[in-house]
């Protein structure tokens, strides 16, 4: 009998790895190493064939799996968190071997082959695919930008410094389907006349650095990449946050400090050593291959008006399920926390949730109706950011968070503009200062000052977004700061 | 020194990568030596300067021989919401050192990360390659014991 197993490193840190082995060594059971669902709080879990499809063992653990092929399996429908997602892009996710080329198959690559490269283009135009790293910039302008703008040569990078915490969708893809990224790659490669592409992977990854560089080789050798064609290559970063702004990684990929460039010139006429590039979030890039296999029109017909397609949400923190959620845009927040999220474990209660990272906005229980779109999270006051959702309980004290906030921004900052290097130190000295009850009645003034400056002076979106977590702590949880 | 030619040797590309060769050096001495930033320099047609900034810039990049083991310690907002600083204490009193800092014995070198992508199971670190979650004072220390 053929068991599945994830081999996703989240996984194999609550046990997949041991569970795996455990059931290797029974008789008669083949071990298939596979991505994973992204329903990690499921994790190990264990699947197998049946006539209606897998059927899963939930939370395995190595010494209880004598006797667990013969238990009934739960039915995969049964698990509401799994079966209400529309999964594309994650459409793999805890199904196929992420380093088989032919489970793969590469068939939207095939398809583009066949196409002219600006039909390519025009289909992701078409589809009005927004970069999922953040910014949410329309793919197909970048892409057309790249493409006409005259060079003997241009390059394809994916942004793979996955840096928010509370988001690990990137991840997902490179250690469970690589490929993915890999097509979406050459297909964007070949619609911009690209010969050579890198993916910048975050040190903090060491899996995904492994099965990138894996996956490459498996492409080549397949001959699924022509390198006369198209070169791909994986460069690791160095830990610093700063280096997933494009400007700042397209520095650190030649090697220089991860310093912000100004803009103009963008990316896509002046990028890698000055020639056009095109920059996109792995996500993004991963999208690509749906859109060229099912045309532009099917993406566009999923979302919202301005959102289309789907985004791969990711649950995190104080939270009963924990894990990755891919919907079309415009479920709200409520329905994701607390439907797919199945709520807060036992014994705490919701305070605040956080939506884009550490640049994103603090929202609190009477902003959970808002939906999932890029504009409606800007009308409310945040940003959707990578799509990262963290979930704070009542024991979070907000005045303490904040000052987190300043602290990683003071870490992180490159130092460009004195805004940002400067203003979230001495805003971090503030917030240590009320911690420590020694906030004068000034202070809160202050805070708000710095935070508007670094708004207004910075040149890229840390300096200008890492005030306002604090900015929306103090607006929702204006006693807390008050008290000291 | 002659193992740093050798390196040298090899990343002496066009256009000379400096933050990839700094990364060739540390994983073969485990550091980046400061009495090296000449030599590194001379090679890749750089100056100290360039070299010591890319040196000082990033995290990752370190001037002083590390413990046998690295602890990525994540204070992610993510880690943050499950608690996580109460496990970062039992770390700091288990190895002795705080963030940043390497045991005396030499055996751990503590240092802080924002996010290693298990935030589904916060809290979250790792120990050189190996990812751990979902821990608690209790259980941190216990993994601790299994690297010698």
């Amino acid at each position: 009998v053929k068991v599945y197993v994830s081999n996703d490193s989240s996984a194999c840190a609550v046990g997949a790895e041991r569970v795996a082995g455990a059931l290797s060594k029974l008789k008669d059971v083949e071990v298939v190493r596979t991505s994973s669902r992204g329903a990690f709080f499921l994790e190990p879990l264990v699947e197998i064939d049946t006539a209606s499809g897998r059927a899963v063992y939930p939370n395995v653990q190595p010494d209880n799996v004598a006797g667990l092929l013969a238990k009934p399996a739960m039915p995969f429908s049964e698990i509401t968190f799994l079966s209400k997602q529309q999964r594309f892009t994650f459409a793999n996710a805890g199904v196929t071997e992420p380093l088989s080329v032919k489970e793969y198959g590469f068939k939207a690559l095939e398809k583009a082959r066949g196409m002219d490269p600006q039909k390519i283009l025009d289909e992701v135009k078409t589809a009005n695919l927004r970069g999922r790293g953040g910014a949410a910039f329309p793919a197909g302008i970048k892409w057309q930008t790249t493409k006409d703008a005259p060079a003997d040569q241009r390059y394809v990078v994916a942004n793979a410094d996955e840096g928010d915490p509370g988001t690990f969708s990137d991840r997902m893809i490179m250690e469970g389907d690589p490929f993915r990224l890999i097509e979406g790659m050459a297909i964007c490669a070949r619609a911009v006349g690209a010969t050579k592409g890198y993916v910048y992977i975050r040190s903090e990854y060491p899996a995904a650095i492994r099965k990138m560089r894996a996956a490459i080789g498996q492409a080549l050798e397949a001959s699924v990449l022509d390198p006369k064609t198209f070169m791909l290559e994986v460069f690791v970063g160095a830990g610093a946050y700063i280096c997933g702004e494009e400007t700042a990684l397209l520095e650190s990929l030649e090697g220089k400090r991860g310093m912000v460039r100004p803009k103009p010139p963008f990316p896509a006429i002046q990028g890698l050593w000055q020639k056009p590039t095109v920059i996109n979030n792995v996500i993004t890039f991963a999208s690509v291959p749906d859109i060229i296999a099912r045309g532009g029109a099917w993406h566009a017909s999923i979302g919202t008006e301005k959102s289309k397609g789907t985004m791969p949400l990711q649950l995190a923190g104080r939270i009963k399920n924990g894990g990755l959620v891919e919907i079309p845009f415009g479920a709200t927040l409520e329905e994701v926390i607390f439907g797919f999220g199945g709520g807060m474990p036992t014994g705490s209660k919701f305070k605040a949730v956080q939506v884009g990272g550490p640049l994103g906005s603090i929202f609190p229980e009477s902003l959970l109706k808002t939906r999932i779109c890029f504009d409606e999270f800007i009308k409310a006051g945040g940003i959707l950011g990578h799509g990262g959702i963290v979930v704070y309980d009542h024991t979070t004290d907000m005045v303490d968070l904040a000052r987190h906030f300043m602290e990683f921004t003071a870490d992180e900052s490159c130092g460009k503009c004195t805004p940002c290097r400067v203003g979230s130190t001495r805003a971090k000295e503030i917030l240590e200062a009320m911690l420590r009850r020694e906030g004068t009645p000034a202070d809160l003034a202050l805070l708000q000052e710095l935070g508007e400056t670094m708004k207004l002076t910075s040149l890229c979106a840390l300096g200008g977004l890492a005030p306002e977590p604090v900015r929306t702590a103090i607006q929702y949880f204006p006693d807390e700061f008050k008290a000291r | 020194m002659t193992q740093i030619s050798a390196i040298l040797e090899k990343c002496a590309g066009s256009p000379p990568n400096i933050l990839a060769t700094l990364q060739a050096v540390q994983a073969a001495l485990g550091y980046v030596p400061p009495e090296s930033v000449p030599q590194i320099a001379h090679a890749l047609g750089a100056t100290d300067s360039d070299v010591a900034g890319v040196l000082s810039f990033y995290h990752d990049l370190r001037t002083e021989k590390p413990g046998r083991h690295t602890i990525r310690f994540c204070l992610g907002e993510s880690c943050l919401a499950t608690g996580c600083k109460a496990s970062l204490d039992a770390v700091e009193r288990a190895t002795g050192c705080n963030l940043g800092e390497t045991s005396k014995d030499g055996k751990f070198t503590l240092e802080k990360v924002y996010c290693l992508g298990n935030c589904a199971l916060s809290p979250s670190m790792m120990v050189d390659d190996n990812l751990y979650a979902r821990f608690t004072p209790q259980t941190v220390v216990e993994i601790l014991k299994e690297h010698a």
